[in-house]
C-alpha cells in the first residue's frame, strides 16, 4: 500500500514529457570565421541559448528539460508535455464563458512571465496551449523563437500562419523585429476560436489563410465580429458577454502599438473574479512550496533507468536516416556552391511531438517505499530511526556505477535536495553527505554549499562592472575560445559571453590580483555546473580562490608558487624517496611540469568530467590537497618515471597519459589522511583557514625551504602522534651526547650527528640503529636537533638511503619545552629515567 | 629533406652521421600560434582549439640534414606577459629560438621585437633566432606587411619566414633553416638517448657551456 503511494507520487499527471526535433541551419561553404577559427555550429548556439529556458518554473508554462544535439545539426528539444491541446477540444465540447476567462487569464499569465524575460513566444496557438484535467493550462513550445535567435539559426519560418499577427507578414519573415505584441494577437485568435467554438478557416489552404490574416487589416468593423460572420456564428458572437468581447477585440487590434500588453490585459474587468483573493495564494508566487522532487529530477531518473529520447524519436519515425547517395548534389562549384540538391524535407519544421514512455521508470521504482521520499534527517529517537527503511546500500560500488544507478540517485537526490533546502543551517550535514558522494544532478548547488556561497550572491554579482573595457580584455578574449571547447555549453556563444563576464567581474572585484592565463580553465567547471546562474558560478570562484589558491594570482606570484612547488618536492620525498631521488638525479624539477597543475588545480590538465570528480574531493579538503593529487599522478606513472631519463619524463607530462581519476582520488585521499598537517604547511597559506601559533611552523624563508629536501614537522603534530600513536613514530635525536644526556624524549633514538659518515649513502653508516630504520615500515622518522646541529645533511642522507617519511622537527628539541600541559610528552635525563621534566 | 615522421628517428645503419642536439625555445605573444607550430612540426597535426600553454611544454623532434641527425628539444612557452618571469628558465642555454607573431595583429609583432631584444641581451651570444609570421592562411586580414618584417629580420640578423601552422606552410622549412644555420661540431655526436638531464640550467650556469654545441 505504501509502495502504491510512492507510485502515485511518480505518476502525477504533470510528470510527463515529450520531445520535438528539427535541424539547425548548416553553415554553407567556408566554415571559418574572421578569426580563423571554425564557425560554431548553429546547433551548439541553440543549445547554449536554450539553457535559460530550463530555469523557467511557472505553472502556466511547460518546463523545458533538455536540448540534445544529434548528427548533422539535428536538435532535439525535451519539454514537459501533459494534458490536451485546446485545438482538439474545440468543436468537441462547448466552453462556458467562465472557462474562457480562466483560460485567457492563465495564458496571459504565462505570456507575461515570458515577456518579462524578453522572450517572445511567436507560435502561440491552440495547438500548444495544453489543457490539464483541473482546467489549468500550460503553454508549450514557447522557446523555439528564442533558442533559434529569432529564427536565424534554423532554415524554416517560425510561425503558425493562422495565428500570426498581420504585421509579422508585412515586416517580412526574415525581419526579426522583436515585438511581444505579436503574441497578444495570437492570443486573440486562440480565444476567438475558443469562444466561437470553431476551428477557423480549417478548410482553407495555406496561401488563402495568409490572405485571410492580411484581410483583417482592412476590416472596418470589429475583427471578432468579422470572424464570427465568416464562420456563421454571429448568434454566438452576439451572446458573448461584453467583458470577454472587449478582451478579445483589444487583442485583435491590427495596430501593434495599440494592442495592450499582458499587464494591461490582466487589469481588465473580466478577470476580476479570478484574481487571487487570500494571502496564501498570493504568496505562492513568492514562496514556492517545497517540491519533493522536480520534473528535472524525474527526467534525470528516467534517463538513468534507460530512457533514451533520440531512440524514441527513431521508433516513432521522427528521425529517419536517408541513404547519403540520395543527397548528392548535381553540381558543386569550386567555391563550394552546391546546385541541384533537393531540399531534405526533414529540414522543414516538424510539428510532431513524441510523448516519452514512462513505464520502465514506474516499474523500476515500483518497490521504493514511500518513506524514501520523506527522508529522516535527524532524530533523537532510536525507535523512529530504526523504523526508517534501511538506506540503499551502494557503498561498495564504483563511483561511475553509483552515478548511473537510478534507485541510488533517487535516494541521494531526494535527501540532498532536502538538505540544500535547509542550507545554510544544514551545512554540516551536506558536508557529511558529500563525503559519501555527490549526485551529479545537484553538483552545482552542493559545490556552492561546500564553498559557503551566501544567499546574496546574485546582488553582489549584479553590482560588479563587467563591461568597461580593461587592458586584460585581449588576453581573456584569446583564451576563452581555447578553453574546454569540446564541451557544448562552453563552446556556445552564450558560454563565451558568460565566461568573459565572470572573468572580468573577478578581475574587477579582486584588484589585488591579476588575470593569469589558466584562470579561464579554473572558472570553466563552475560555469559548466551553473550555466544558468552566472552569479553563482562567480560566487563559487570567488570563494574557491582564497581557500585553495590564496595569492596564486598576485601579479608577482613567484614566491607563492615556488614555495608550493618546494612543498610538492618535499612531499614526494616524504612518501616516495626512491622516486624523489631519481627525479632529482635527472634534474626533473616540478617547475617544469607542475605549474599548470597547481595554478589551475588540474582544470587545465584534465577534461571536465575528470575535474568534477577530482574537485568533489578537493572541496572537502584544504589547500594542501592538490599537492597530494600531484603526488598521486606521479605514483600512477611511477614505473615509467623511474626507468626514464629527463627527456622521456618531460615528454610524458607534456602529453599527459590517461590518468585514472578514481584511483587518483583514492591515492591522494590516502596520503592526505596519513600525512601530518604540518608536513605540507606553508608560509603563504591563507591565515583564515590555517591559524598558527608557536607550536606550528612559521618563519621559514623560501631560501631555507629550497635547501631542505625533507619537510619539517611541527612540535604539535609530533606531540599528538607520540601521545596517541607512539608506535607510528621514530624520534631520532641527532644532538651531541651531552645535550642528549641532559634531557631527551623517552624512547627516542640517539644517533649523534658526528657519529655518522656521510661519504656514501649506506644506511649502515648510522651504526647499530640502522636496523631500526631499515625495518621501520610506515613509521614517521622525526629528526630532532637543536640550533647547533646541521639539520640538512642527516635527513638528506636518510632520504638518499631511500628511507621514507623522514621529516625534521621545526625549532629543534627546545620546542618540546614549549608544549602546553595537554600535549606534554615524557622527557627524561639519561641515567635518571624516573625524572620527568616538563615546563 | 627533413624527416618529419613521428617514428623512426633513431639513426639507422645507413645514416651513420653526426648526431646533434639543440635546445630551441619558442617565444611570442599569446595566441599567435606557438604551440600550433610545434604541434605541426612534431606531430603533423593542427587543432583549431589548441589550448593555451601554461608554464611551458616540452617536445622533441629529430630531422635529418645531409649526414647529420639533428634533434630539437623544444620548449614551448606561455605567451602571456605575466609568465615572462619564467621565460629565462627556458631560453637560458638555448641554441635556437623562434620568435612568433601573428600577421593579423600588429601588437604581436611589437611584442616579438621585444623578445628579440631580450634574447640578444640575455640569451647565449651565439643563439640562432628565427622570426615567424604565423597565420599566413589569414593573409587577407594581414596587418603586418611581409616587407616590414623582412627588413626588421635583416637588420637584426634573424631568419625570417611567414608560416601557417594550419596549412603547414613553411613550418618544417623554418626548423630546417635553423638546423642548417646551427653550427655542428664533433662535440655533440653520439650524445643521444636518455639520461642526460641537464636541460635546465637554473642553478648551474656552467651547463650552458657543456650543453652548447656551438662552442
Amino acid at each position: 500500500m505504501i509502495v502504491e503511494m510512492s507510485l502515485q507520487l511518480l505518476k502525477h499527471p504533470q510528470m510527463q514529457f515529450g520531445a520535438t526535433t528539427f535541424f539547425a541551419k548548416q553553415h554553407k561553404g567556408d566554415t571559418c570565421g574572421s578569426n580563423g577559427l571554425p564557425l560554431t555550429p548553429n546547433s551548439i548556439i541553440i543549445v547554449g541559448r536554450a539553457q535559460i529556458l530550463k530555469t523557467f518554473n511557472c505553472k502556466y508554462l511547460c518546463q523545458y528539460l533538455d536540448v540534445i544535439r544529434g548528427k548533422h545539426e539535428r536538435t532535439i528539444v525535451v519539454s514537459q508535455y501533459c494534458g490536451e491541446p485546446l485545438v482538439s477540444c474545440i468543436e468537441k465540447r462547448p466552453f462556458d464563458w467562465q472557462e474562457v476567462r480562466q483560460i485567457a487569464f492563465q495564458c496571459i499569465g504565462g505570456l507575461q512571465v515570458l515577456h518579462k524575460k524578453k522572450i517572445i513566444h511567436r507560435t502561440l496557438s491552440n495547438e500548444n496551449i495544453l489543457l490539464q484535467a483541473n482546467n489549468e493550462i500550460k503553454l508549450f513550445n514557447y522557446g523555439l523563437y528564442h533558442m533559434s535567435d529569432a529564427g536565424s539559426l534554423v532554415s524554416f519560418p517560425i510561425l503558425h500562419v493562422l495565428y500570426t499577427a498581420p504585421e509579422v507578414f508585412l515586416n517580412g519573415l526574415s525581419n526579426s523585429i522583436a515585438d511581444p505584441k505579436c503574441d497578444i494577437w495570437s492570443l486573440g485568435i486562440c480565444l476567438a476560436e475558443l469562444i466561437l467554438n470553431k476551428l477557423l478557416w480549417s478548410s482553407l489552404k495555406l496561401g488563402q489563410r495568409i490572405r485571410k490574416v492580411l484581410s483583417m487589416l482592412q476590416a472596418s468593423t470589429s475583427i471578432l465580429e468579422k470572424i464570427a460572420r465568416e464562420h456563421n456564428c454571429l448568434e454566438r458572437y452576439l451572446s458573448i458577454p461584453d467583458d470577454l468581447k472587449d478582451l478579445i477585440e483589444a487583442c485583435l487590434n491590427v495596430h501593434p502599438n495599440k494592442r495592450p500588453t499582458c499587464e494591461e490585459l490582466l487589469i481588465k474587468p473580466c478577470f476580476d473574479s479570478l484574481k487571487p483573493k487570500d494571502m496564501a495564494e498570493k504568496n505562492e508566487d513568492i514562496y514556492r512550496p517545497f517540491q519533493i522532487f522536480t520534473l528535472h529530477e524525474f527526467y534525470h531518473w528516467w534517463q538513468l533507468a534507460g530512457g533514451d529520447v533520440p531512440q524514441e524519436l527513431k521508433k516513432q519515425g521522427l528521425i529517419r536516416s536517408t541513404p547519403p547517395i540520395l543527397s548528392i548534389p548535381s553540381l558543386v562549384l569550386i567555391e563550394g556552391t552546391i546546385l541541384g540538391q533537393d531540399r531534405n524535407p526533414a529540414t522543414l519544421y516538424d510539428p510532431r511531438i513524441v510523448k516519452m514512455p514512462l513505464d520502465t521508470l514506474y516499474q523500476r521504482f515500483a518497490h521504493i517505499p514511500f518513506q524514501v521520499f520523506y527522508p529522516l534527517i535527524h532524530s533523537q529517537s532510536d525507535i523512529i530511526e530504526k523504523s526508517n527503511p534501511p538506506p540503499y546500500d551502494a557503498t561498495g560500488l564504483p563511483l561511475i556505477i553509483k552515478e548511473r544507478d537510478p534507485e541510488y540517485q533517487l535516494h541521494r537526490v531526494i535527501l540532498l535536495r532536502r538538505l540544500l533546502h535547509g542550507y545554510p543551517f544544514t551545512s554540516d550535514l551536506i558536508v557529511d553527505e558529500a563525503k559519501k558522494d555527490i549526485p551529479p544532478l545537484l553538483r552545482g548547488e552542493i559545490w556552492a554549499a561546500l564553498l559557503s556561497v551566501r544567499s546574496n550572491y546574485a546582488t553582489e554579482y549584479m553590482r560588479i562592472d563587467k563591461y568597461t573595457h580593461t587592458s586584460t580584455d585581449r588576453q581573456i578574449e584569446v583564451d576563452i575560445p581555447r578553453c574546454h571547447q569540446y564541451n557544448e555549453l562552453l563552446s556556445s556563444s552564450e558560454g563565451h559571453k558568460k565566461l568573459k563576464r565572470i572573468l572580468k567581474a573577478w578581475v574587477y572585484k579582486n584588484s589585488q590580483y591579476v588575470y593569469w592565463q589558466g584562470l579561464d580553465s579554473l572558472t570553466a567547471p563552475f560555469l559548466f555546473l551553473n550555466f544558468n546562474d552566472e552569479a553563482k558560478a562567480f560566487a563559487c570562484l570567488s570563494n574557491f580562490v582564497p581557500k585553495f589558491l590564496y595569492n596564486f594570482f598576485l601579479k608577482d606570484n613567484s614566491a607563492v608558487i615556488e614555495e608550493y612547488l618546494c612543498k610538492f618536492s618535499q612531499l614526494i620525498a616524504f612518501h616516495d624517496p626512491q622516486l624523489a631521488n631519481h627525479l632529482r638525479d635527472i634534474n626533473f624539477y616540478p617547475q617544469l611540469f607542475a605549474i599548470p597543475w597547481f595554478l589551475t588545480l588540474f582544470s587545465h590538465v584534465f577534461p571536465l568530467y575528470k575535474i568534477l570528480h577530482l574537485w568533489d574531493k578537493l572541496l572537502l579538503c584544504d589547500s594542501s590537497f592538490p599537492i597530494h593529487i600531484g603526488l598521486s599522478i606521479l605514483t600512477q606513472l611511477r614505473d615509467r618515471l623511474l626507468t626514464s631519463g629527463f627527456n622521456e619524463c618531460i615528454l610524458l607530462f607534456s602529453d599527459l597519459p590517461e590518468v585514472d581519476i578514481e584511483k587518483c582520488v583514492a591515492l591522494s585521499s590516502c596520503t592526505y589522511e596519513n600525512t601530518p598537517k604540518s608536513i605540507t604547511s606553508r608560509e603563504h597559506e591563507n591565515e583564515v583557514y590555517h591559524k598558527k601559533s608557536n607550536l606550528d611552523i612559521t618563519g621559514v624563508s623560501l631560501n631555507e625551504l629550497k635547501n631542505e629536501l625533507c619537510p619539517r614537522i611541527s612540535v604539535r603534530d609530533v606531540a599528538n602522534i607520540l601521545l596517541k600513536n607512539p608506535h607510528k613514530m621514530l624520534l631520532i635525536d641527532i644532538r651531541n651526547t651531552r645535550a642528549y644526556k641532559r634531557c631527551s624524549v623517552v624512547n627516542s633514538t640517539h644517533i649523534p650527528f658526528s657519529s655518522v659518515s656521510f661519504t656514501e649513502n649506506i644506511i649502515e653508516n648510522v651504526g647499530r640503529d640502522s636496523d631500526l630504520l631499515k625495518s621501520k615500515g610506515e613509521k614517521i622518522v622525526v629528526v630532532v636537533g637543536d640550533e647547533e646541529t646541521d639539520l640538512e645533511t642527516f635527513p638528506k642522507f636518510l632520504l638518499q638511503c631511500n628511507i621514507s617519511k623522514v621529516c625534521v622537527l621545526h625549532g629543534g628539541f627546545n620546542k618540546f619545552l614549549e608544549l602546553p600541559a595537554s600535549l606534554s610528552i615524557p622527557c627524561a635525563s639519561v641515567g635518571d629515567p624516573s625524572e620527568r621534566q616538563r615546563n | 629533406m627533413a624527416n618529419r615522421s613521428g617514428t623512426a628517428q633513431r639513426p639507422n645503419g645507413q645514416t651513420q652521421g653526426k648526431i646533434c642536439q639543440f635546445k630551441l625555445v619558442l617565444l611570442g605573444e599569446s595566441a599567435v600560434g606557438k604551440s600550433s607550430l610545434v604541434l605541426r612540426f612534431v606531430k603533423g597535426q593542427f587543432h583549431e582549439y589548441q589550448e593555451s600553454t601554461i608554464g611551458a611544454a616540452f617536445l622533441t623532434q629529430t630531422i635529418c640534414l645531409d649526414d647529420t641527425t639533428v634533434k630539437f628539444e623544444i620548449w614551448d612557452t606561455a605567451g602571456q606577459e605575466r609568465y615572462h618571469s619564467l621565460a629565462p628558465m627556458y631560453y637560458r642555454g638555448a641554441q635556437a629560438a623562434i620568435v612568433v607573431y601573428d600577421i593579423t595583429n600588429q601588437d604581436t609583432f611589437g611584442r616579438a621585437k621585444t623578445w628579440v631584444k631580450e634574447l640578444q641581451r640575455q640569451a647565449s651570444p651565439n643563439i640562432v633566432i628565427a622570426l615567424a609570421g604565423n597565420k599566413q592562411d589569414l593573409a587577407n586580414k594581414r596587418l603586418v606587411e611581409y616587407e616590414e618584417a623582412q627588413t626588421y629580420a635583416d637588420e637584426n640578423g634573424l631568419l625570417f619566414m611567414e608560416t601557417s601552422a594550419k596549412t603547414a606552410m613553411n613550418v618544417n622549412d623554418i626548423f630546417l633553416a635553423i638546423a642548417k644555420k646551427l653550427p655542428k661540431n664533433e662535440q655533440n655526436t653520439g650524445q643521444t638517448g636518455s639520461g642526460q638531464g641537464r636541460r635546465l640550467t637554473e642553478d648551474n650556469p656552467d651547463n650552458k657551456t657543456v650543453m652548447n654545441c656551438c662552442k
